[in-house]
């Protein structure tokens, strides 16, 4: 393999490798409580005060959230309840799921398995069935089910990453559920690694005191989502791809009742009318905040906040993000996507541009990423010949430090990745910098997936707050999606029993626009964004929609 | 000096056919882009994982027809490109719970692999650069631990099948085989079925609720409890 | 004497018996059979049609895998990969131009030099000699009469036979090597029914009644062969006949290699004989072959 970094950035891998050998023995501190947060204030994004502001409208008028997710709340909706027909439903529907990633096909085999009847079940989603964040996830997912490990151990973990901002409840379900998730992944035939006894192979991650990571080599997200998918089309589950809920049904007595979808390839609209209306539409990667690269996947644009916010559900923590350390910052057609924290879980370090450590490898993500960032401004990070800053993250010490193959064996896909690009992983370090990779807070729920102050809305995974506070810490978002994804299931199904739908409305929606109106909001901001924008700007610029 | 000419280098690529001139640090998908298209189908997760924006590419002058993941794909000079949106493809239908972990099933429920003729025309299509036709071949003989092995890395784009000329789709084999190997033939972890009875009989309950009344009422007792628990990582 | 051998797929799931037996009895002679990394399906069925390439593949590609170890033989089992590979070798052997255009195809793979010959094990032990065999042997198996069966791809066509077309020898040879007595069965050529056991059960039935009977009424006390399709359809298929025929008295169906195991004393699980069909234990404890701890049959 010919070795695909420029002759400056090689120069800087040979400091790495001089100072490899030393680095096995020394690793620098975990850092207290009060260094953490001092780090965090000075240099992670969150704190940047010119990357907020106070909302004016909505159910979170008032507070603060980034300038990209306020651009959404503050924002018109895409149709004009007077456009729309509520006379003809084209779908009658117990339980309509929004999303169809790890949340929403979870719920959906949930509320098969709790008896909802499957004929009056519709998932919909605007790609296709599983493309989701929860495909890409890499690492694993936490369970404490290991004999030195316990549920209370995984609470304290989850709050101590979350600086104790978590709703405690959520998380009390979250840690005590997350064994029986395992249990039901098995029996669904999910390939976890483990040893010839049936034992799990576990990995620490950034802010665990055990190792309680499960994995499906590095390819953990898409052996579960290709899992789930399959058991939706073996049950035969009703599902419509390539379209977006672009607004949520409101029935007279105040309630949620289905949805406007559109679809995206005929661009004609559907009325869906709906008993229980379940939120699963994941995160919002592709809003770029405070111009990030992002991991996440095409359709991560917040789509069910701003639905969410418009029939009056709150949404929390907007004001923390979450950025992963290990962002791929270098080849450019790479940068943003995710180097798994499991490289550090099983020996990477981070290292500057002279091959020294810099922080404890393995710090909660908002810390490790505050780190890197601090790093980079101190001038000890390298540029890349397209302007991307980043440090190294010298995994051949994985290799090292469990023989050689381990890497080839345990992150095939991540070798992959890179052996595309010519850098072989296992001899030279890769090039990486913080990426923006998860919405921490999100839609209120309780503890049955219920939004909090709307009946009929019910919301899991990436879309709610709460359960991971201000930083989420690796291997919990699956866990997310998966206990409160089969929750929502189940009592959905409960709910749909005697639930009635009463008149269909669009009322709220012309409501929010009034607002908006007193608020003086540009009237070309519109929201869903349903897709990212990233044609060129002479296509933009001179785009004319003549065929309407 | 040197960045700044690597920033402007531009290369020529066939966008369905159409000519345009792209940045070469582009990948596929972002040349699509920045010609101008705006994706609905053949785009995922832009991240290597969900197999949607698998493509194939010729440059100009060659017969040869290559494959790759247009979100992970460099653009080249003289590449023809196109995006593949849709690939129809035949999935068995079974209640996994009713299935045996026979080497025969594998047979039953996809009786084309019997077709496989050995071509090797899937494993030259696969973007993931898995050995598709051992697979297949493992398959047919009823080794579901090999076919479960050699197919984990599978992202399900399609192009094996697309490719196939025994019209087999050897994906969704794998997908089987996979689930079966997971069920019945891997060991079960027995110390989760342990913990799940564990978490039934509530014996963690009383130290979680009073965690959660420390985090309502006295955060700074948890944090202690926090700060002071032992790590063992190692 | 180590040797690469080609298990195909009827020995991986119907013939676990016949491969087990195999290799213990080999090993037994100082022959190594190790399995082909990587082999694909031999194809199952010779394509007659000579310009049909592509069904061609994968028998040289399993030829190609034996000259990546720098090998010259290939040993296969069972008499239909046996056939498929041979004729796949003779056509690429004989016509250049044609070889050139798989190894173009198959780019990936070394070319094909055409310097691997195809042999059946039952081949290899005429090439040791029976007597050498004669000499290994701890428990002769006398008191047993048999009746080969040889069906058709192990000796026809009879450019890639392993023995004459018409009156072959070989398994009578082995047999009566091995202290078992044999008979004369004139249905020993007589085709068993091949892949008809898929859709046309009952006309299996019909061939191995004839087949099967003779022996039985010859005084044969079990039928030995060389291919797992055949034994499927003679054994597996005795529920069908019985159906069909009410007079039928079941036989055991046995291969040579089982009988050479036998005669070897190895190992009871290396016979293989829990997935039969008609269970030969029983005969095998009558002949005073087996001892009593033999488990037995799990499943039909």
């Amino acid at each position: 393999m010919e070795r695909g970094y420029p002759e400056y950035m090689l120069e800087s891998i040979e400091f790495v490798k001089k100072t490899r050998e030393r680095r096995l023995k020394e690793i620098p501190e975990l850092m207290t409580l009060e260094e953490r947060e001092e780090i965090l204030r000075q240099y992670h994004p969150d704190y940047k005060e010119d990357g907020k502001r106070i909302v004016k409208v909505g159910a979170n008028a008032g507070e603060f959230m980034p300038h990209e997710v306020a651009d959404l709340i503050e924002a018109y909706p895409l149709i004009e309840p007077e456009q729309i027909d509520l006379s003809t439903i084209d779908y009658d529907s117990d339980i309509l799921i929004i999303g169809a990633g790890g949340a929403g096909l979870t719920a959906a085999l949930w509320a098969v398995s709790s008896g909802a009847d499957i004929n009056r079940i519709l998932m919909v989603t605007k790609l296709r069935m599983g493309d989701s964040n929860s495909k890409m996830s890499q690492g694993g997912i936490q369970a404490a089910d290991c004999e030195d490990d316990n549920p209370t151990l995984h609470y304290l973990d989850v709050l101590g990453g979350g600086h104790f901002t978590n709703d405690p409840d959520l998380v009390k379900w979250l840690v005590r559920e997350a064994p029986m998730i395992i249990k039901w992944h098995e029996e669904l035939g999910i390939m976890y690694d483990k040893d010839e006894e049936g034992c799990m192979f576990v990995a620490p991650g950034g802010g665990t005191c055990r190792k309680r990571m499960h994995s499906c080599k590095d390819y953990t997200g898409m052996e579960i989502v290709r899992v789930l998918m399959d058991e939706a089309l073996n049950l035969d589950i009703p599902t419509l791809e390539f379209t977006s809920a672009v607004e949520l049904l409101m029935d007279d007595a105040g309630k949620v009742a289905g949805a406007v979808l559109w679809d995206m390839e005929k661009e004609d609209y559907f009325i869906v009318r709906a008993k229980a209306t379940l939120m699963a539409t994941g995160g919002f990667g592709r809003l770029h905040v405070q111009e990030f690269a992002t991991t996440n996947h095409y359709g991560a644009t917040a789509d069910g906040l701003v639905m969410a916010n418009r029939v009056g559900a709150r949404i929390i923590d907007m004001d923390s993000v979450q950025y992963h350390p290990t962002g791929s910052s270098y080849p450019e057609q790479i940068v943003g996507l995710l180097c798994t924290e499991k490289l550090r879980g099983r020996g990477a370090q981070p290292v500057n541009k002279y091959g020294e450590e810099f922080v404890y490898p393995l710090e909660p993500r908002d810390v490790e990423s505050a780190a890197f960032i601090r790093e980079c401004a101190k001038g000890n990070g390298l540029v890349t010949p397209t302007g991307m800053p980043g440090v190294w993250l010298d995994t051949p010490l994985i290799d090292i430090l469990h023989g050689e193959g381990t890497i080839e064996k345990e992150f095939s896909a991540m070798f992959l990745k890179y052996a595309r690009f010519d850098i072989d992983m296992t001899k030279d370090p890769i090039f990486v910098y913080p990426t923006l990779h998860f919405q921490n807070g999100g839609i209120v729920i309780n503890k049955r997936t219920g939004v909090v102050g709307v009946e009929g809305l019910f919301a899991s995974g990436e879309t709610t707050g709460g359960v991971h506070g201000k930083n989420r810490l690796m291997g919990n978002s699956i866990l997310d999606y998966c206990v409160y994804g089969r929750r929502m299931g189940i009592y959905a199904t409960e709910y749909v029993k005697n639930a009635t739908v009463g008149k269909l409305s669009l009322d709220h929606v012309t409501k929010y626009v009034d607002l908006l109106e007193e608020a003086g909001i540009p009237k070309e901001r519109k929201a869903p964004i349903l897709l990212p924008e990233y044609r060129g700007e002479r296509t933009i610029s001179h785009a004319l929609p003549l065929l309407g | 000096m040197e960045e700044e000419a690597e920033k402007e280098k531009m290369v020529k690529v066939y966008i369905m056919g159409r000519e345009f001139e792209v940045p070469a640090t582009l990948n596929i998908v972002k040349a699509f882009e920045y010609a101008g298209y705006r994706f609905v189908r053949g785009i995922g997760c832009r991240g290597g994982y969900c197999g949607a924006c698998a493509t194939v590419y010729r440059f100009k002058d060659d017969y040869r027809l290559n494959f790759a993941l247009a979100c992970q794909k460099a653009v080249e000079n003289n590449m023809y490109l196109t995006i593949l949106p849709f690939m129809p493809a035949e999935k068995a239908i079974y209640d996994l719970n009713n299935l045996k972990p026979r080497g025969s099933v594998l047979l039953e429920l996809y009786p084309e692999i019997a077709r496989c003729v050995a071509c090797n025309t899937c494993t030259k299509a696969c973007p993931q650069e898995l050995e598709v036709m051992d697979y297949v071949q493992a398959a047919i003989r009823g080794d579901i631990e090999e076919v479960s092995n050699l197919s984990f890395d599978c992202i399900q784009c399609g192009l094996c099948a697309m490719r196939c000329p025994a019209e087999i789709v050897p994906y969704n084999v794998g997908q089987l085989a996979r689930r079966l190997y997971g069920k019945y033939i891997a060991p079960q972890a027995m110390h989760t079925h342990k913990r799940v009875e564990e978490i039934h009989a509530c014996v963690f309950d009383e130290e979680l609720d009073n965690y959660s009344l420390l985090a309502k009422e006295d955060v700074e007792k948890l944090k202690k409890i926090y700060v002071e628990r032992e790590i063992k990582v190692g | 004497m180590k040797i690469p051998y080609f298990p195909g797929c009827s020995l991986k799931t119907i013939g676990e018996g016949f491969e087990k037996s195999a290799i213990a009895s080999a090993a037994v002679l100082d022959i190594e059979l190790n399995e082909l990394p990587r082999w694909v399906c031999c194809g199952t069925v010779s394509s007659l049609t000579t310009d049909d390439l592509m069904h061609h593949l994968a028998p040289v590609r399993n030829l190609i895998r034996v000259q990546d170890l720098e090998e010259t033989q290939l040993v296969t089992l069972c008499s239909v990969c046996y056939s498929t590979l041979k004729r796949s070798n003779t056509l690429v052997k004989n016509d250049p131009e044609k070889l050139k255009t798989m190894n173009q195809f198959m780019y990936r793979e070394s070319d094909y030099q055409c310097n691997v010959k195809v042999l059946h094990f039952l081949e290899l032990l005429r090439e040791i000699g029976f007597d050498k065999i004669k000499e290994k042997i701890k428990k002769p198996l006398r008191g047993l009469t048999l009746s080969p069966y040889y069906g058709c791809l192990l000796v026809r066509p009879k450019e890639f036979g392993i023995d004459d077309p018409e009156t072959p020898t070989i398994l009578q040879a082995l047999t009566k090597a091995l202290g078992a007595d044999v008979i004369d069965n004139p249905y020993q050529l007589k085709c068993c029914g091949s892949y008809h056991t898929v859709d046309k059960p009952n006309l299996v039935a019909d061939l191995g009644y004839k087949i099967l009977t003779y022996a039985r009424n010859s005084g044969a006390d079990a039928l030995v062969l060389s291919c797992p399709l055949c034994a499927f359809n003679l054994d597996n298929r005795q529920r069908e006949i019985k159906r069909q025929y009410p007079d039928f008295v079941e036989i055991p169906i046995l291969y040579f290699t089982q009988l050479m195991a036998l005669a070897f004393d190895l190992d009871e699980e290396r016979l293989g004989f829990d997935i039969h069909y008609v269970d030969p234990v029983p005969l095998l404890k009558e002949k005073q072959l087996l001892i009593d701890s033999l488990p037995l049959i799990k499943e039909k």
